[in-house]
């Protein structure tokens, strides 16, 4: 179908053209409706709107179309409800999810973890949703925004009578002077209203706040650079989300980093009654304040890679890590994410005892990890021969060990001196009280030669047991996109506000023959563009009742 | 007009199939854990051994590894250790390599049980239990299968008896 | 006096001049047609009453919220009690500020109604004044809340001139298929509020007669490592219990109107946390709001909205929908700072992840889609008025399920305590 799009003024519009993008007529309509004009970029021609379209400029149409825009935020909207309805697998670290679903909600949630809700928003079709709204975001914006810019910054002044009263805020009536003159005076108070004003002979243009036309435009980019930054959020080196334990008091590796990190101290506040309301004091809850883990954050200098020798650290940050809080270090974060506060023996420094006469040698230093494998301690010579970090005994009645944690630990020296057999005696050491009582460890000397009559080996006070108080557990975070997100959202932002706070007002008016024509055209807020225009003509004596600048129909 | 633009209209479109094909990609795929799966190469590893050198997966280059995840406290790696030590003395010459990695745990603690036990197959440490994170090892022990071109064949997890064991390295070595 | 004894005051004070001034607002309203009386000088008289009287009502509120601010050193918007009055707040400010722009009295008698209820439910929930636990001490927190609270209000002006704009356009006399169905889904929109009205109110007359019947339950938790783990529960309902919990036994109950005993038991797919006490509390909501629908409509004589609809009928419609549209369009940017931006940031700061897919998170984001829909249609043509109407007031029911349905059906990291 060719359409004639060449206006009776002459100018040759494009295919799609609503009104003459010269003087205003509305094009290819009855000449003699009142209806209120489509104002949507100012008439103008969407860019992909074509004669003969072919493939591409299908595919290009489908994804320009605000219709199939609105469906995908639709249908995006509906599959965001389904992700709500159970659980979704990512809140979860440890679970079989081919059960829970079953076990937890019966055959419902079988249906739904095998239709793939349970993760409905890693799902191919909710990606693809996402992914054609910013196809649409992109194509749309794209074809609106430079028809709607050439449309604005080419705007002739004097328009087509119908153009004016097909507006949804007209005003037509006499005035009693001099068109041109009359014209003149009215720059003055649409000025001071802030509009700009254009005149040509005995027709105006006032316009202002143009800027928020491009709201939406902006919005979209916002949107596209966010999108787009959550995508590449995936590509190798750009992320990294782990979890990992860190012992008071040790450096610790943070893997697949050249970075460590030692935990200086961790504390647990609680509120203490007077933090608390008379109220809450009833309850009887215990509230935790604060989860705090004193970090030094270390960088390896020398010998990183090479696990032969001791790397050589640089301290390049400390930070108290808080929930709400994390540690920053160029982009590397360390969140509070849990913690234990179970003690764990790190070393006990015993003394050497001779039974018989009391005599004390040492303080030996007796590490859990690692330990030293000879000590000298007085006459006597002490080799650690075998150590097992939580004692037990297995079926053949040989000593083992049944985890690394060091919770029953156990020592077996050979210890050689004066007074004992040339080759040495074997003898086993519990530092944990508890457990020289519940392993016997008399006993087991007794049947290993008797060694525990001549020699004990013993610590003398606490201050010789060193524990780790406390393991805190932290979420280490690297994101280097993360600017880019909040570009995105800050853009989203401005063009928000520019799009709904500020609105683009036109006033265009002509007088014919005495007769003063007056179309008003905004973006949003009728009711303020009514009152301006009242408020105008009040002030060229032309009294208005706001109400009845309305042109009817409804369109905000 | 209209010409000129056709080419942006397809470098748009182009874009944005690649850019939607590659997030659908891996939201799709990024679903897995990460774990190195059967058909993948393994995780590289520069791990301090047991004779005090570092070793890489690099050294064993055409051959076939058996890795194996193991620690003294767990019951079931102690109870495959003699078999994994017969199939390294039965296949060793014929260019398979068993490999074990501690999974945790000092020096000493490796090296008395090792000489206990009487093994001379190379052992590792990862003290730091980085293997172990790149590997993704849950429940110990477990066994990755390399064949010579590189690629895991196969993962155990749990005991493996003498007989399973051989049957998999007889697979990695004529396959 | 302290603090907390004058912010309590405050509330109250603020709750009963919200019922007054939408008394004056009706007087304003219905007035006119008074013998004697000059209806633009009577409208204008009372409407400033009115008004005045609702922003004394908002003064009261804002001391409750800086009292109790000042007592418990973080802005009251920590648990449900306190981010629900922080709403009906908020919904008087947006009422303020659309009031201001439009000078529409007319707003006031269907604005105050929702700040009235959503103040009331707020006060089922318990009052005391919780110490945050650590994840809650950010800044980024208060911002977050009240803003989305204050985005949130003004899509609930939004939904209250929608609503005026549907009682305005329904057509009594007509009968064709769509006047008909807008007749009865205006009711039906009417009916709900009732119902909430009823859970509001069943819930303090259980709660002035001190009833309780409690329940041992046996339930089994599976818990992260997939062990299971037989405990037994005491399950405490503050109403009689029409329901009871499943798999459970009555341990004490006390009689109401001869029921002593529950008449049916939950069925075995409802699972979640307390989900027999929460049925049983919706059943007397549906039971309290149809037996007050029941009683208006007998005393009253007529549908609900067709004693409504004579009160909207010297508004204009268009200004209606303009009203409606342009709350909207205030609301939807400070909804999306707030309820979306600022979370994402807090989300950052406090878990190190600034979207995690949260229920709580998924419907706001649900939300902002669907205001964002409805901005997108109201450009095309045949989407201004009643449809958008409609849209505005299923809008605000999205909104209504974000903050209320989402903690009791599904729970998330955000479930305040304390949901009833």
């Amino acid at each position: 179908m060719i359409k004639n799009t060449k206006c009776e003024c002459g100018h040759q519009n494009r295919v799609g053209t609503v009104l003459c993008e010269a003087c205003g007529k509305p094009l290819d309509e009855h000449a003699d409706s009142k209806e209120l004009l489509e104002m949507r970029y100012d008439g103008a021609a969407r860019r992909s709107q074509r004669a003969n379209p072919n493939f591409i400029d299908k595919i290009w149409n489908f994804f320009s179309s605000v219709k199939v825009a609105i469906y995908l935020i639709i249908f995006t909207l509906i599959g965001a409800i389904f992700g709500t309805i159970f659980e979704q697998e990512s809140n979860f670290v440890n679970f079989d999810p081919t059960t829970f679903y079953k076990d937890k909600y019966g055959t419902i949630g079988d249906i739904y973890y095998k239709l793939g809700l349970s993760h409905t928003y890693e799902s191919w079709w909710f990606v693809l949703l996402l992914v054609m709204i910013g196809a649409s975001l992109v194509i749309c914006s794209l074809d609106r925004v430079l028809p709607l810019y050439k449309a604005l910054s080419k705007q002739k002044i004097h328009k087509h009578m119908q153009f004016l009263t097909r507006q949804k805020v007209v005003y037509q009536g006499p005035i009693g002077e001099d068109g041109v003159e009359w014209t003149h005076r009215a720059v003055k108070p649409l000025k001071k209203k802030g509009y700009r004003v254009y005149t040509d002979g005995d027709a105006l243009l006032a316009e202002k706040q143009r800027f928020s036309r491009w709201g939406p435009y902006v919005i979209h980019i916002g949107l596209i650079i966010f999108l787009l930054a959550v995508l590449f959020r995936g590509l190798p080196g750009l992320h990294l989300d782990k979890h990992y334990w860190f012992p008071e008091g040790e450096i610790t590796k943070i893997p697949d980093t050249n970075l460590f990190l030692k935990n200086e101290k961790f504390t647990v506040e609680y509120y203490t009654e007077d933090e608390m309301s008379k109220d809450f004091q009833g309850t009887g809850k215990i509230v935790p304040k604060l989860f705090e883990t004193k970090a030094i954050l270390y960088e390896c200098t020398a010998y990183c890679d090479d696990p032969s020798k001791e790397p050589e650290l640089k301290e390049v940050d400390r930070h108290a890590i808080r929930v709400n809080d994390p540690l920053n270090y160029k982009g590397f974060k360390a969140y509070q994410f849990d913690f234990d506060l179970t003690p764990k023996l790190r070393s006990v420094k015993p003394v050497l005892v001779n039974a018989k006469t009391g005599e004390q040698y040492g303080k030996f230093q007796l590490d859990m990890i690692n330990p030293q494998q000879e000590f000298e301690l007085g006459p006597y010579t002490l080799k650690l021969k075998n150590k097992f970090m939580d004692f037990s005994l297995n079926d053949q009645g040989q000593p083992i060990t049944k985890s690394k944690d060091p919770n029953a630990p156990a020592f077996l020296f050979l210890i050689q001196g004066p007074d004992l057999p040339e080759e040495g005696g074997q003898y086993i050491y519990f530092p944990k009280q508890i457990d020289k009582e519940r392993f016997q460890q008399d006993a087991i000397n007794e049947k290993l030669g008797g060694l525990q009559d001549k020699l004990q080996l013993d610590v003398v006070g606490m201050e010789d047991v060193d524990f780790i108080q406390s393991s805190s557990y932290l979420n280490i975070r690297v994101d280097r996109v993360m600017p880019y997100v909040w570009i995105g959202l800050g853009i989203v932002m401005l063009g928000l506000i520019m799009g709904f706070y500020w609105q683009h007002r036109r006033i265009w008016l002509r007088i014919d023959e005495g007769i003063l024509t007056l179309g008003g055209h905004t973006s949003k807020n009728w009711f303020g563009l009514r009152r301006e225009v009242a408020s105008f003509l009040k002030m060229m004596n032309v009294e208005v009742d706001e109400k009845q600048l309305d042109n009817g129909g409804n369109r905000s | 007009m209209g010409k000129a633009r056709r080419p942006i209209q397809i470098v748009i479109l182009i874009f944005i199939v690649i850019l939607g094909a590659y997030a659908i990609g891996s939201a799709v795929s990024g679903g897995g854990s990460g774990k190195p799966q059967t058909g993948d190469r393994p995780p590289a590893i520069k791990l301090l051994g047991m004779d005090g050198d570092v070793h890489t997966l690099e050294e064993y280059k055409g051959k076939a590894v058996v890795i194996n995840f193991w620690a003294t406290w767990c019951t079931y790696c102690v109870n495959e250790m003699p078999a994994l030590q017969a199939q390294w003395k039965k296949w060793s010459d014929q260019g398979v390599v068993v490999l074990g990695i501690n999974t945790g745990e000092d020096k000493m603690t490796v090296t008395n049980f090792i000489q206990q036990l009487g093994i001379d197959f190379p052992v590792l440490y990862d003290f730091d239990n980085e293997a172990v994170q790149d590997y993704g090892v849950v429940p110990m022990p477990t066994t990755y299968f390399v064949d010579k071109k590189g690629k895991i064949a196969s993962i155990h997890e749990g005991e493996l008896n003498l007989a399973t064991l051989d049957d998999q390295i007889k697979r990695l070595v004529n396959p | 006096m302290s603090f907390l004894e004058v912010s309590r005051q405050a509330f109250v004070v603020a709750f009963y001049l919200y019922c007054l001034a939408f008394i004056f607002y009706v007087v304003a309203v219905t007035g006119k047609t008074w013998r004697n009386r000059d209806p633009k000088q009577h409208e204008r008289k009372w409407g400033i009453i009115s008004f005045v009287t609702s922003s004394l009502g908002l003064l009261a509120h804002l001391v409750y919220c800086g009292t109790r601010w000042a007592y418990s050193g973080h802005v009251p918007v920590s648990n449900m009690y306190e981010f629900m009055t922080f709403l009906s707040m908020m919904v008087m400010v947006a009422f303020t500020v659309v009031f201001l722009i439009y000078r529409k009295i007319l707003l006031g008698m269907f604005a105050l109604p929702i700040a009235i209820i959503i103040m009331a439910y707020a006060a089922v929930f318990p009052q005391d004044v919780q110490p945050l636990i650590p994840s809650l001490r950010s800044i980024w927190l208060y911002i977050h809340v009240t803003l989305a609270a204050l985005g949130e209000s003004f899509f609930a002006v939004g939904f209250a001139a929608g609503l005026m704009y549907l009682l305005r356009t329904i057509d009594f006399n007509s009968n064709d298929k769509i006047s008909r169905r807008q007749k009865r889904w205006v009711e039906f929109t009417l009916f709900s509020i009732i119902i909430v009205v009823g859970f509001i109110v069943s819930v303090f007359a259980f709660r002035a007669s001190g009833y309780e019947a409690v329940f041992t339950q046996n339930t089994t938790k599976i818990d992260s490592q997939v062990e299971q783990d037989s405990t037994i529960d005491k399950k405490v309902y503050s109403m009689p219990p029409i329901v009871a919990p499943h798999d459970s036994s009555a341990e004490s109950i006390q009689p109401f109107l001869g029921l002593d005993k529950p008449l049916f038991e939950a069925p075995a797919w409802m699972k979640g946390e307390n989900s027999g006490r929460k049925l049983n509390t919706v059943l007397w909501a549906l039971i309290s709001g149809i037996v007050i629908y029941i009683l208006l409509r007998l005393i009253l004589r007529r549908p609900l909205s067709k004693l409504l609809a004579p009160t909207v009928k010297s508004l204009d419609p268009d200004d209606l929908d303009e009203i409606s549209y342009r709350a909207i369009a205030i609301g939807f940017p400070i909804f999306t700072l707030g309820a979306l931006i600022f979370a994402m940031i807090w989300a950052q700061q406090a878990w190190g992840r600034f979207w995690g897919w949260d229920p709580k998170e998924v419907w706001a984001l649900i939300t902002w889609l669907f205001y964002s829909a409805y901005l997108h249609l109201r450009l095309s043509r045949g989407f201004q008025g009643r449809k958008a109407s409609w849209l505005a007031v299923l809008g605000f029911l999205v909104v209504m399920f974000t903050l209320v349905g989402v903690n009791l059906i599904i729970a998330g990291l955000h479930s305040y305590a304390g949901t009833d």
